[in-house]
């Protein structure tokens, strides 16, 4: 009717709409340059840490130092990349894992717990001397590896035989794995020389050595799970069916991909990779069972995993920031008296921004014809 | 006998909070919306209630205030999920850690930490509070009496109104509830706002009525029992209460027997909800009632642009 009266009309200038009539769609974008995708994404990642600067300034670091203390002092000073380095060791392990399980669609919340798990074995070996002193440190490395190997199987079986929600049993695991830890420290495995929750410390040969320069062990570890993964995703053929059950587990199991095993295969691979993970914390950082020498590796696994897109090399680099971030966190700690809590703040700030900025890579916002004005 | 009357006496404190934490979960879950930031909602209620009771000392204000904060933090995720359409899975943890690491940020920072508050006052309704036995279940602060009155509204508001009514369509079937002329996202706004306010007062009781001051990551696990809860109540507010009273009963015990002086490794104690909370989940799955309860677009962001 409008079309028709509007045809016949002569035409005159075009109306400006007035802003509350004119109609807005959301449309699905199918594919977007690579050159916004990364404009987007440093936008937002900007965004974030300008957030997350602000809160710092709030909480009492002055302003002007902020810089010094993430970028120049962490970075371009030799100790402190070293302590960067060894720091993202167990997170980038953490950090693949989480990579491996999430391209498995398995929601592995439970990498703390796999950790746990990884240190007990490990001290276990430690504690009760098993094995000659050369071979002792490879034993340990097999059996956190084994353990938290183990502490994946249940969550990974109960989700495929009975459908119980992963999310919810990794969670509960983890919650039992740290009592457990706490029943060893406060209890049998207490150090007998003072009364603070921690194991005897490792010997001397139990621990992850130095090589050069003070560079320790963990990060050639660190590089050599990352190929791994790269590997194992990339080139193998576990990996090509990994990417069939991602896209679609049914047409997967159709075509003749064994996609029990291969779920089943991966999400252990993952506890593994955490368990290992708690072994270069409790024989490279601390030395010992600690009560809490997990905390807060369980969620930048998993937010790593998130922002480089299950991509084991991207998760790499992103651990790396991550790791700056932890020894800049425990800097600000010590100068600062900023709780350490800050760094968790800052990753889900920054998660929170990239996860949104995703909406402007694959929706667009497109004026459409307005209402009659 | 004295035993089991002081314990039962102390279940519905530990119960109250999850019931209301399962309650305000179905009513965003209703809506469609997957809502896993259950433990950190109610980390900022409680934090948010501590800093008011410490300020002014009005258990009702704080009860508020930790109902404000919470679904206060609920807007973030709302805009993630409703409109910016995050993941519902990964916005929702990211909302736990934000509110982990934020609270216990702010607690420290404002040196709320550890510092001893009042609750409130144990109320009793008289007749009945005076029958052996069970009489002590009738001798509870004022909150656990008005949950009953709660809980009963947002059962008929689900189940009886209209409006929940629409909500329900809209988790089910959101499609067809916007044919219908239903604003889908509006409901899904309003859902995870109210139900994050009903987090938010569960974890202002543990805070302030329960555990009566501030510990940083106080919640415990218990956020994610809810979760649990409600998968294993099937969306059912009323298997969901019954959830949740099993939970008070285990909790209650936990310091009994401790008092009657039964020797048990403490640390193994601790782990029980959670061992629990899986056993159950195991048990519910086996016994194969998997029927269709869940709300049929849990999870799903609905666009009324995109064809399915």
């Amino acid at each position: 009717m409008s079309e028709l009266s509007n045809a016949t009309r002569p035409t005159s200038a075009p109306k400006r709409q007035p802003l509350t009539s004119r109609r807005y769609a959301l449309e699905i974008r199918q594919q977007m340059a690579w050159h916004w995708q990364a404009l987007i994404l440093a936008v937002s990642l900007i965004f974030g840490l300008g957030i997350s600067a602000a809160i710092l300034i709030a909480a009492g670091v002055p302003g002007g130092e902020l810089l010094d203390e993430f970028v120049i002092l962490t970075l371009f000073d030799a100790q402190s990349l070293r302590a960067v380095l060894f720091q993202a060791a167990p997170i980038v392990m953490v950090g693949i894992a989480g990579c491996l399980a999430f391209r498995a669609r398995f929601w592995n919340l439970g990498l703390e717990g796999q950790m746990i798990w990884g240190g007990i074995a490990a001290t276990a070996i430690s504690l009760f001397e098993v094995g000659p002193e050369s071979t002792r440190l490879a034993l340990m490395f097999v059996a956190a590896t084994l353990a938290g190997l183990a502490w994946a199987l249940a969550p990974v079986l109960l989700k495929l035989n009975l459908k119980v929600n992963e999310i919810i049993s990794t969670l509960m695991l983890n919650y039992i794995a740290a009592n457990f830890l706490l029943h060893l420290v406060y209890g049998a495995w207490k150090d007998p020389k003072d009364s603070f929750p921690y194991s005897p410390q490792y010997r001397a040969f139990e621990r992850l050595p130095e090589m050069f320069d003070g560079y320790s062990m963990a990060i050639p570890l660190a590089v050599l799970v990352a190929l791994f993964a790269w590997w194992f995703v990339g080139v193998c053929r576990a990996g090509l069916y990994l990417r069939f059950v991602d896209a679609n587990p049914r047409v997967a199991d159709a075509v003749g991909v064994p996609v029990r095993k291969v779920i089943v295969g991966t999400v252990l691979l993952s506890g593994g990779l955490a368990g290992i993970a708690g072994f270069v914390v409790a024989a490279g950082q601390e030395g010992r069972l600690t009560q809490a020498f997990y905390q807060g590796y369980g969620f930048s696994g998993i937010l790593i995993a998130f922002l480089a897109r299950n991509n084991p090399l991207a998760a790499t680099i992103v651990a790396l920031l991550v790791a700056t971030l932890f020894v800049a966190g425990r800097n600000l700690q010590v100068f600062y008296q900023i709780p350490f809590s800050m760094v968790q703040l800052i990753q889900a700030l920054i998660v929170i921004c990239v996860a949104s900025s995703d909406f402007f890579i694959r929706h667009r916002i497109r004026r459409i014809a307005g209402r009659e004005s | 006998m004295d035993l089991l009357a002081s314990w039962l006496g102390n279940v519905p404190d530990f119960a109250v909070p999850y019931a209301l934490a399962a309650l305000g979960l179905i009513l965003t879950e209703r809506a469609g919306v997957l809502s896993l930031g259950a433990e950190g909602l109610l980390l900022a209620g409680a934090l948010a209630s501590i800093g008011t009771q410490l300020a002014f000392g009005v258990a009702g204000l704080s009860l508020l205030a930790g109902m404000a904060a919470a679904a206060l933090v609920s807007i973030l995720f709302a805009v993630m999920v409703i409109v910016l359409r995050v993941n519902q899975v990964i916005a929702g943890l990211t909302l736990v850690f934000f509110c982990q690491g934020l609270t216990s940020l702010l607690g420290t920072l404002l040196e709320w930490t550890n510092q001893p508050i009042r609750g409130l006052p144990a109320l009793a309704l008289w007749p009945l509070s005076e029958l052996p036995l069970v009489g002590k279940l009738f001798h509870q602060n004022l909150m656990v009496y008005l949950t009953v009155p709660i809980f009963l509204g947002v059962v008929w508001y689900l189940n009886r109104s209209t409006s929940g009514l629409r909500l329900r369509a809209v988790g089910e079937n959101p499609q067809a509830a916007d044919a219908a002329g239903i604003p889908v996202l509006a409901y899904r706004f309003a859902a995870v706002m109210a139900g994050s306010a009903l987090v938010g007062l569960a974890g202002a009781y543990i805070a302030v009525l329960s555990t009566k001051m501030w510990i940083a990551d106080m919640s415990g696990g218990r956020g994610w029992i809810a979760v649990a809860l409600v998968i294993f109540a099937r969306w059912s507010p009323w298997k969901a209460l019954a959830g949740a009273v099993l939970f008070g009963c285990i909790e209650a015990l936990i310091p009994q027997l401790a008092a009657a002086g039964v020797r048990l490794p403490q640390y193994f104690v601790l782990m029980t909800p959670y061992a629990v909370t899986l056993g159950v989940m195991i048990w519910v799955a086996l016994g194969g009632r998997q029927n269709n309860a869940q709300p049929g677009a849990l999870g799903e962001p609905y666009v009324r642009e995109e064809r399915r």
